[in-house]
This record gives structure tokens, sequence and C-alpha cells, in this order.
């Protein structure tokens, strides 16, 4: 057991009943959590805006119907995409071949899907909240098809920096679908110590909960939202930079 | 060198806002539009900038039809055209990058990569048609600020220098100091002229009597869609031969 | 030269003809050894890693971090746990995701190898089950002597108790109980949880609630909660009925070929040894040993290797299944 010394508000250190967690241990996770969001919000981002600027440009039958499913799937229950990756993944699945199930490429997939609506409804918003006189404008310039569309996305940065970050932000926080196709696995050294494969910070939590480690689940709850806030800061740092 | 030979447009099938319309661009000329709001300059403004097909009728850039070009062909005559918008549509960038925003997209993609490049490690100056245009309106030394930082009139002065950027041959106004006040006004006009005497053809559109008494050389009076008189603009003044066209020009609502 | 190279390409088809003909060598897996391509090299078995799906309160108690970092030093293979609940791994294990499964529901894994899912089953270890609750006692069940007793006493004053409610070994002894007892539970002071036993016992801690637990996750998780035991289990002289065997299945390579069977046989054999029995005997939570180790044993146990009711083989059903086998695998033209 570790112990934590807590200084109250009149200095009395409350000693922090900690289970068994090596700062190894802790980072392999916080390292597998940073691979796994990352990866799926950065497919989702290529995915997400592509379709954004497929349904944001173009005019054809069933847009109306089509924009509203973007949007539905940002609230789509992640447990269900869960039970469904697992079925796709499993063996007796189609794709069983790849051998995924319970690794992290399951986890990214599983990610990907829920954050990809997120992504792209955002990204849609912004743009189209972009005024039409500024692509006439830049189609009067002489600018093609091509051209239009990435002044306007250069318009939509802002919103499309948002979107990402609220992908990420659904991603990170993760915990449903990502504990059914990844098995929450940790992996031992031959030291006996506990390294993380498929274990990120949210199915962590799950497990010290599990066990009634409830402090320990705490302060993993603290480190994600750390984790969460510095990925937004970032993100705003890189939006506020762009702006000029 | 622009041609508009009854062309005809409508939004709809019950709409048409643009009837039977015949005129011309001519190098060195100013064209007046004129007319009440809502009565179709902006559109017609579209078809000649070629923003889509009219209905009916045809678009003639040098005596051949715009639209049976390819795509290709038909961007490279566009490029010959250019346009400034009743409101500013700068894009959120610097000046000069909205400046040179016209000469921007002639450019490779390559070459806009290494051009967005060398302007992050403080690249090259401004280009000489960049700068000349910002020169004539009188915004050279604004060239770094952000557009979002101008006011409307100079925001309009720049919109204005990135259609002359391009050293097009006809320049499409629509109603391009509605909301600005007498000064910038001024320079706007100013810059007409100067864009006029360098043997532009321009088209302004502007319910402004006297902005077109000031600077057109010849006025077509559009109502209702459809050109109603068209002549040299001090004759027009002076005697307008069709009723509605006298009513409007001495300051009545035609309606 | 052109002959030695003709007779250096049939030589190569040779051996590769040879190779497909052995039964070790399946698609992916490198085989054992020798034969193995490229991505061997080391004393790999099959892809080097083995996929354990085991229950909750087998991993909780941390025991497999002990036991699995032995096995993985001495056999160069890695293992990845995964813990759900003994029913979630039982249906991991029949889909081929799992190369092992460890649990603790004698039912369930009857049927498992009934169905040919498994094979080769032994017992690993054992510990009981308890029936503990919150320290005042509300429905006076403390020390009796009869787990259907205590449990038909808790029905009859309908005392809260917290049930897993998800198919997992503790869940299917309790339920096991009940139907013992004669009493169907339901009501509002029969809640289930659907969790795990830690989360299960953390709740009934709140509710003031009973619950059925191992021993195990109960002496590894009794400092954060007050609950104590009621009823014992047979390790202190309690019923029968709550004794908690834990068996370990391989799943069968007939049914799934991609399973890494080499390493879950290996993988048995560690946990049957003389070193993975001490192993888990000398485990301690707390101060307490959680697990009983019981698969040493010089007079056999056959009941281990076969489902509760199997009715024993005869020379006939001998011979008949040898006729099988020959039909079956013997080429007619031999």
């Amino acid at each position: 057991m570790t112990t934590v010394p807590l200084l109250s508000p009149v200095f009395t250190p409350i000693p922090l009943q900690l289970s068994d967690f090596s700062v190894d241990y802790l980072v392999s996770i916080i390292a597998v959590t940073l691979q796994v969001s990352l990866t799926a919000v950065a497919l989702a981002t290529v995915a997400g805006v592509a379709l954004a600027v497929v349904v944001g440009f173009t005019d054809f039958p069933g847009k109306r119907l089509v924009e509203a499913v973007i949007n539905t799937g940002m609230g789509f229950p992640s447990v269900v995409v869960g039970l469904v990756v697992l079925i796709m993944l499993s063996n007796t699945g189609p794709l069983g071949e790849f051998d995924l199930l319970f690794s992290p490429g399951a986890m990214i997939i599983s990610q990907f899907i829920l954050a990809l609506p997120v992504v792209a409804s955002v990204s849609l918003s912004a743009i189209e909240s972009v005024d039409e006189s500024l692509a006439d404008a830049a189609f009067a310039a002489g600018g093609t098809g091509r051209d239009v569309q990435v002044a306007v996305l250069r318009e939509a940065r802002y919103g499309i920096t948002t979107a990402i970050l609220a992908g990420f932000g659904r991603a990170i926080s993760e915990v449903g679908s990502v504990l059914i196709v990844g098995g929450n696995i940790a992996l031992n050294t031959p030291t006996g110590e506990r390294v993380s494969f498929t274990r990120t910070l949210t199915t962590a939590i799950t497990l010290e909960a599990r066990k009634g480690e409830i402090e320990t689940g705490i302060v993993l709850g603290v480190v994600l939202v750390a984790l969460a806030l510095t990925v937004n800061a970032l993100g705003n740092a890189l939006r506020a930079r762009g702006e000029h | 060198m622009l041609d508009a030979e009854r062309i005809s447009y409508g939004y709809s099938d019950e709409e048409t806002i643009v009837r039977d319309v015949s005129l011309s661009a001519t190098e060195g000329e100013v064209l007046g539009l004129i007319g009440p709001s809502g009565t179709g300059k902006t559109t017609l403004l579209r078809l000649l900038a070629l923003f889509d097909p009219p209905d009916d009728g045809t678009v003639y850039v040098d005596g051949t039809d715009a639209w049976s070009l390819s795509k290709e062909k038909r961007t490279r005559t566009r490029r010959r055209i250019g346009m400034v918008f009743q409101d500013r549509s700068l894009f959120s960038t610097s000046v000069a990058h909205n400046a040179a925003y016209g000469l921007a997209v002639r450019r490779s993609w390559t070459e806009r990569a290494t051009d967005w490049l060398s302007g992050l490690v403080g690249g090259p100056d401004l280009a000489a048609p960049v700068e000349d245009a910002l020169e004539t309106v009188g915004l050279a030394e604004m060239a770094d600020r952000p557009a979002a930082s101008l006011s409307a009139g100079e925001a309009q002065r720049v919109a204005f220098a990135r259609a002359l950027a391009t050293e097009p041959d006809v320049l499409l106004l629509d109603e391009p100091t509605s909301n600005l006040d007498p000064r910038n006004t001024a320079v706007i006009e100013e810059a007409v002229a100067a864009a006029r005497d360098r043997g532009i053809g321009v088209v302004i559109a502007t319910h402004d009597m006297q902005q077109a008494e000031r600077i057109a050389d010849s006025v077509a009076v559009l109502l209702d869609g459809t050109v109603i008189e068209q002549g040299p603009a001090d004759e027009l003044f002076e005697s307008p031969s069709d009723d509605r066209a006298r009513a409007f020009i001495d300051g009545e609502l035609v309606y | 030269m052109q002959a030695a190279g003709a007779g250096s390409a049939l030589g190569l088809a040779g051996c590769l003809g040879g190779n497909e003909s052995t039964p070790t060598e399946t698609e992916g897996d490198g085989g054992g050894g020798g034969q193995s391509d490229d991505d061997g090299g080391e004393s790999s078995i099959g892809d080097g890693t083995l996929t354990l799906a085991t229950t909750t309160s087998t991993y909780d108690t941390g025991l497999l971090d002990v036991v699995n970092t032995a096995f993985q030093n001495t056999f160069d293979i890695t293992v990845e746990t995964i813990s759900q609940g003994t029913g979630a791994a039982i249906r991991t294990g029949r889909n081929g995701d799992a190369d092992i499964i460890l649990v603790h529901a004698r039912g369930p894994e009857d049927q498992f190898i009934r169905d040919g899912a498994g094979v080769n089953r032994r017992d690993v270890m054992f510990n009981d089950f308890v029936i503990v609750g919150p320290p005042d006692d509300p429905a006076g069940i403390n020390g009796m002597g009869s787990a259907t007793e205590a449990f038909a006493t808790i029905a009859e004053q309908e005392a809260t108790f917290l049930s897993r409610g998800d198919d997992s070994g503790t869940n299917v002894k309790e339920l096991n109980i009940w139907e013992e007892a004669g009493v169907d539970p339901s009501g509002s002071w029969y809640q289930e949880t659907g969790q795990g036993m830690g989360d299960t016992l953390v709740q009934a801690n709140q509710a003031g609630g009973y619950t059925l637990a191992d021993r195990g996750t109960f002496l590894a998780t009794q400092d954060n909660i007050d609950l104590v035991i009621h009823v014992q289990g047979p390790l202190q002289d309690g019923p029968a009925i709550l004794r908690n065997p834990y068996g370990v299945i391989p799943v069968n390579p007939a049914v799934h070929d991609n399973v890494n069977y080499q390493a879950a046989m290996a993988y048995v054999g560690f946990l049957t040894s003389p070193e993975g029995q001490s192993i888990i005997g000398d485990y301690t939570a707390n101060g307490s040993q959680l697990f009983f180790p019981n698969a040493l044993a010089e007079e056999p146990d056959f009941a281990q290797y076969v489902p509760q009711d199997y009715g024993g083989t005869s020379a006939a059903r001998e011979k008949a299944r040898f006729q099988h086998w020959v039909d079956q695998v013997v080429p007619d033209d031999y």
C-alpha cells in the first residue's frame, strides 16, 4: 500500500491509502489512453472533416436526412457501439481474422466510431455558418471549387478545432465500449509489476472501483481530468494563434 | 469583351429575376447599372461573372459562348473578370493575404504551400500587382493588418484591391459604396476611374443616381429584371425616353 | 548447374510438402520449435501470447499477477488476462476469442466441456463462499450452519440482499442456494447489482445488506468495508454447499484452430505443477491465505476431467469410439 500525505487546510497530513500503483504502471496507463484516443481522433478528424465538406458543399436528395443521422450519431450510446464492434471483431465474426479483439486496435476502432459523428457534426455546423458571400468572393476571385472549399474551411477553422476537441473529449472519457472490446488488460513484467496493454484511465478507474479502492479511483479521475484539460488548453492555444 | 445577349434567369420556374437582358462591358468604359434595389442587379452581375449559366440567352467572352467552354477554360476566363460585392466578404486573414488571394489561386498547390511556408519564416514581399492595387486604394501601409480590424470603408477598399490585383479585363462592382462614408466612397470612385483609364471595362451597379452621373460613361436602367433604357450617360440623364426611367431618375419611386 | 538447381527446388518442395502434412502446423501459427518460419526465432509457442479469460474474483485478489509473472518467466509467453464474469469468460472461450478459461462454476464448466468447447479440464484450487452482512445482523442469521436456512430466513425477513445478477460463478452459486432453499427471491429487498464482487460488496456495505461473496475477494476487500461474515463456508466448518472450486479449461483447438493450444496446455501444466500449486498456496492478502491448491494428489481424481454426471466408459463404448476415429481419419486406401 502506498500512502500519500495530503495536507488539509489545517496542515494535518492525512494518509491516502492507494492500492498497489507504481509510477511506471500509471505512466503506461496514461500512454495507452493517449495513444488510443489521439489515434482515434486523428482518424475521426480526417474522415469527419471530409464528410462535413462533402455534405456541406453539395446539395443532394436526402441531405437533411444525412445531416440528421450525423447529429444523432453524436449522442449514440457507446456501449452499443462496443457490443457491435465486439461481434464484428470476435473470432466468430466477419472481421475475426484480423485478430483485433482485446487489443488497442479494437479500442481505436470503437473510439473512432464514437468520435466521428461529433467531429463531423460540429465541423459541418462550422462550415455552414460561414457566410455564403465568402464562398462567392473566393469563386469570383477565380477560385476553382476546391479553392472555394479551402477558403471556407479556413474561415471555419475555429469551429473545426472545436469539433476536434469535442471529438477528443468523447474519445478519452469513453468507458463502456472500450472495456468490452479492449478487455482492460494489463501485462506483468518479469518482476511482477503491472504495465498496461489495453487499460486506459477510464477502465482502470472501473477496475479500482470494482475492488472497492475508491480513493485510487478518484486519483485516477483527477489525472484524467488534468489530461483532458491540458489537451483542451493546447487546442485553444492553437486556435487563438490561428486567428492571426 | 464581355457581352450578355438576351439572357434570362430565374431561381425557380415561377420567378424570373432577369429577363431578356442584353448589355456589354467595353474596354475603357464604365457602364452604370441603375435601378431600384431588389430589381435583379446582383443576379445580373453574377451571371456576367459566370457563377451560373443563364436559363436563356448567351454570355459571350471575346465572342465565345462562355458556357460552351470546358470547366478549366471557363475558370481561366473567369480570372479575367474581377468582382467586388456589396458586403465586404474578406477572409479573416491579413490585408495582404486578402489582396493577394486572386493571384494565389492561380498558383499550383505546391507553389502555394511553399509560399505559405516561406511566409512563416518571413519570406518575400508582396508581388508587384498586389502592391500597386493596395496603393491605388490607398492602403499600402496596412498590408499586415488583420482584415477583421478594418472599418467598413477600409475593408471595401481591400476587396477592391483584391479584384484589381489580378489585372482583370473586366471589373464588376455590386453597389460597392452603398454603406460607406463620403471619403471612402470618393477613394473607390477614384479607383474606378483609374481602372477605366487603364483600359479595364467596368460595370457598376448602383442605386445612387449622383454616383452614376459622376462616374458612368454609359448607363443601363434595370427595372423588374429588364433593361428599359440604355445609352450614353449624359444623354440618358438629360432626356430619358422611357417614362418609368425618367421617373426613377427624377427620384420618384417606380412601382 | 541446372540439374543442381532443379534438385534443390524439388528438395525444397518436398520440405514444404512435408510441413503441410504435420498436424502441429496450422495457418498463421508457426507451430512449435524447429519448423517455425519467420516470426519465431526464439522459443515462442504459437504467437507467444496466451489470452486467458477469467473471473473478476480471481483477478481482483492479485493472485494472477504473481502466477502469470512466474509463468511468463518460465515460458516466454505473454499472458493477456481478461477479467470478466464466469458467464462472459465462458462465452469468450466459446467464441475462440480466448485460448483458455479459469472459472469457478462447475455447472457451466460442465456444459462447456460437454459441448466440446473445451478440453483437458483440471481442478486448480478452491476456497469457499461466505454469507456476509451488516455487523448488526438485522435478519439474525449469524452462526447458522446451513446456507439454505440462512437464505430462507433472509427472504422471510425481507432483509436487503444484493445479488451479482451477472452470470458469474458467485451468482450461479447464489441462485443454486435459493433453489435448494425452495425460495424464489423477488421483491424490493432483493437487489441485482449486475456488477463485480468488489462493487457488490461496497454496495452491500453502503446499503446495509447481505450478500454472498467468495472468501478471497471478501478478505481482500475487508479493509474498505464494515461487513462481517455471518455464515461460514466449509473452510471454517461451514456447509459444503458453499464450496468454491476453480477449474482451468483450454479451448478446444478442433473447434477454433487459431487458439494457442500449446500455450494453454503449458499454462495448465504450470498451474497444476508443484511450483504453480505452491505459488497459489503461498499467496496471501491482508495476512490470510486466499486459495487452497488441489491439483496435486497421489490418488486419482477422475471427476475433475469430466462433467459431474458422466456415466463413465465401458469396453463396448471404447470400441465404438475407436471405430469412429478409424472411419474418420484413416484413408480408405491405407
